[in-house]
């Protein structure tokens, strides 16, 4: 569980009524971000607003570049952070697709941007509302991939992804996802925490002798083929597995400087302790969850909430032993996969590998819900765990995916 | 418990005003120890002009943050709110924000007791000849001001964003209190006791103002509200049947699309004198919307379900007192003019002056052009010849 109050104090200078985006916008003020590029699309696109803002009233010294398109934008920022400058982009839905090249060599340059992912469903037809397939399609190209459900946490993950992707163990790109509308455009009093207290957290910026510059001549991607390749991928594989290690740090680090904000590093448990039956989601899914959780659990039903929040790397083994504790396990996807094994959304399908080894696996079912931003109402919830309770004692082979919301 | 307040305005004119209500009350709100959070109802966007759109902010006194956001958050719109506010009083015939959302009744989310907080200048009597009824009672209370455009983005600062939040306060003070009210306004511009006194002065305004409006009291709704097909019932690949091009002569002569009509998203609506028309087709040209229909005598009758407001067909008409925007509360139905004028040209016409009147209001539609206010024309029916604009 979260606690309330931070050990340290004066960890904070003041509380401000924020969107996601605007949080994310402070999170890069106080990562003393170097260079910013802008390209609009709706969700993600306020945090470009906010930062262009925060440029130009001089309380962060940057450059901010407007792209032609976010294949220019993701370029511009890749190419920035190889001369150790600590940039910061981000996009949504389609857009993020556009400029997908630049995203893929940015993973395989291992240059630690860090991007800002508005949740937004991939069009056509126009669509707004989240779906996750969007940041999802960077998953197995070697980035840092984590989803936060609240304007604090959006804040607090620009400072815990950039130290965490810039440490020397891992230098992958941080793709740091929300939910688009719920998150990105929901206004919450967030604490924003003094740059001295930042600066005890997340060290500078230095690429040492990966630094393109003149003064320490390199050169980055040239033609290699077979000869290189395969290597390069075994560094980049090291490299996600490595992350695994230093994201734990980073949360014991954070905790130590701004109290302890977060119980567990990869996922947050809620009441299940003696639960026989959980659901897993990520994203702001989370707030139903918990509180339909809350109110089975006042009629005596044995249930719990995972919310995951990393997603790449996985949090294979913590996730394993959390998971095998359960009867049941319902998976909620706001993805799909569409012809996939079982027709299931990709967490699902990653959960459910997760838990293969084990000799005693808890039934897993999957639900895909709240596609293209349709609502995930707490009633919404109370069914997922109703699904995921006779689970434990139906067939469900036959069954195996629910569509929640769908019109039907 | 939970508080739900909904802010309803007028799409990109009034978007920062409705934004910055629905802060404020979250942050006067969080000031007196409450929690709370604002969003706005996300599918509005992207938000064409005049479009109504919808803002919301719910407080709490005793709910954690997340269930907040559990109950109120995690939904695009809210199923009922303690009050809605209408910051254009002709949002008062209905809103229709997107396709297939259908025109819904301005009161739709108004709760048993609950209260819909109206900035007019007209009173509540005069109001409920457009608000529909509701099996339950509720309040309407209004405190007075101007129409607040800005310009597309704009926050006009006229003060209607303090007094919106005076009032809201003074209908309840569960939501923020009037001196937590003041207290921030003084504090957030301590050089300015205007604004603070301004929060005031509506506070104690919709306190004498409101007014219970009993089950039954209001009009009949006459707009159906679309039920959506279920997936198997529509066809693949994200295409939709388009409405078929049809033209006859005549009102209602062309075909139009059902499920949109946009005719909530006006303020004021072009009134024309036939009698002074040269048949020019300049507005049947100019329409951006095609509400205008030529008939067989070469006149254009309008289709008022789908005129937008946007006022181009009044700038194109050359003929001085033609074709003039008026305020939409003065009207009651969206009947054809032309059919209205062959029927009694006389009446009709009188009629038209009686609406017109000679203020007119052209309200900024384009950043820094501001708010004018000309003096018109009455033209009485065959007692002058078309004259040309100058």
């Amino acid at each position: 569980m979260i606690a309330e109050e931070p050990k340290t104090k004066n960890v904070y200078e003041r509380e401000d009524l924020l969107t996601g985006c605007q949080a994310v916008s402070q999170g890069v003020r106080l990562a003393d971000v170097d260079v910013i590029a802008a390209y609009p699309i709706r969700p993600y696109t306020e945090v470009m607003d906010a930062l262009s803002k925060i440029i130009a009233d001089g309380e962060l010294d940057a450059e901010y570049i407007i792209a032609d398109s976010e294949h220019s934008q993701f370029e511009i920022v890749k190419h920035a952070s190889s001369v150790n400058a600590r940039a910061f982009a981000g996009s949504s839905g389609t857009g993020w697709c556009y400029g997908f090249e630049a995203l893929v060599v940015t993973a395989t340059d291992r240059l630690p941007v860090l991007f800002l992912v508005g949740n937004r469903a991939l069009d056509d037809p126009g669509a707004f509302g989240v779906e996750h397939n969007d940041a999802m399609a960077v998953r197995d190209m070697g980035w840092l991939l984590a989803w936060v459900t609240t304007p604090q946490e959006a804040l607090e993950h620009v400072l815990i992804g950039y130290r965490i992707a810039e440490d020397k163990r891992v230098r992958m790109p941080m793709a740091l996802a929300m939910d688009g509308a719920f998150l990105t455009h929901s206004q919450h009093m967030v604490k924003i925490p003094t740059a001295e207290a930042v600066r005890q957290f997340l060290p500078p910026y230095d690429l040492g002798e990966g630094r393109l510059h003149p003064d320490n001549p390199i050169s980055i991607a040239p033609q290699v083929n077979e000869d290189w390749v395969m290597e390069l991928r075994r560094q980049n594989w090291d490299a996600a597995r490595r992350a695994r290690g230093v994201i734990k740090e980073a949360y014991r680090e954070f905790n130590a400087v701004f109290g302890e904000r977060y119980s567990s590093p990869f996922f947050t448990e809620f009441m299940t302790d003696d639960a026989d039956t959980v659901l897993i989601g990520l994203g702001t899914v989370c707030a139903p969850g918990r509180t339909a959780c809350k109110r089975l659990r006042e009629k005596g039903h044995k249930v719990g909430f995972v919310s995951l929040r990393w997603f790449r790397p996985f949090p294979t083994i913590e996730l394993r032993e959390s998971l095998k504790r359960f009867k049941a396990v319902g998976v909620i996807d706001r993805d799909f996969a569409h012809g996939s094994p079982d027709d299931g959304g990709i967490v699902m399908h990653e959960v459910r590998s997760a838990l293969y080894p084990l000799k005693n696996r808890p039934a897993i079912t999957n639900i895909i819900t709240g596609l293209g931003g349709r609502d995930v109402s707490i009633d919404d919830c109370i069914r997922m765990y109703e699904i995921a309770q006779k689970s434990k004692t139906e067939d469900k082979l036959d069954n195996f995916v629910t569509w929640i919301g769908v019109r039907e | 418990m939970i508080k739900r307040v909904e802010i309803n305005y007028r799409g990109i004119f009034q978007k920062n005003l409705g934004k910055k209500i629905g802060s404020d009350i979250v942050i006067i709100a969080s000031r007196m120890g409450r929690i709370g959070f604002s969003n706005g109802r996300y599918s509005d966007s992207p938000e064409r002009n005049g479009i109504p759109c919808k803002y919301f902010a719910f407080v709490s006194h005793d709910l954690s943050e997340e269930e907040l956001e559990a109950e109120c958050g995690a939904k695009l719109d809210i199923d009922q709110c303690d009050i809605s506010v209408v910051l254009d009083d002709t949002m008062l015939k209905g809103v229709e924000p997107w396709g297939w959302h259908g025109v819904r009744p301005i009161n739709e989310k108004v709760q048993p007791n609950g209260t819909l907080l109206v900035v007019t200048k007209r009173t509540p009597d005069e109001l409920l000849e457009f608000i529909a009824k509701k099996p339950y009672s509720w309040k309407l209370a209004t405190y007075s001001g101007d129409l607040s455009f800005g310009g597309l983005w704009v926050f006009r600062d006229d003060l209607t964003h303090e007094k919106t939040l005076g009032a809201v306060a003074g209908i309840d003070s569960d939501i923020i209190g009037i001196e937590a009210a003041e207290g921030y306004l003084r504090y957030k511009t301590p050089k300015e006791p205007a604004r603070a006194e301004a929060a005031r002065l509506a506070y104690e305004e919709v306190r004498k103002t409101v007014r219970t409006v009993k089950p039954g009291e209001g009009v009949e709704w006459k707009h159906e509200i679309p039920v959506l097909p279920k997936w198997f019932e529509f066809m693949e690949g994200a295409a939709v049947p388009a409405v078929k091009r049809e033209f006859s002569l005549g009102p209602k002569g062309q075909s139009r699309n059902e499920t949109f009509k946009r005719g909530t998203t006006k303020n004021q609506r072009p009134v024309v004198r036939f009698d002074l028309c040269t048949k020019c087709t300049l507005c049947w040209l100019e329409c951006p919307d095609q509400c205008f229909d030529q008939t067989d005598d070469g006149l254009y009758d309008i289709a008022y379900e789908y005129c937008t407001g946007c006022n181009k067909c009044a700038q194109a008409c050359p003929v001085k007192e033609c074709i003039v925007m008026v305020d939409e509360l003065q009207f009651t139905d969206d009947s054809s003019p032309w059919e209205a004028y062959k029927a009694n040209p006389e009446k009709y016409t009188e009629w038209a002056e009686d609406r017109k009147s000679t203020g007119r209001y052209i309200h900024p539609m384009v950043t820094g052009t501001g708010l004018e206010f000309l003096e018109g024309e009455l033209v009485p029916f065959g007692g002058k010849r078309a004259s040309p604009k100058k």
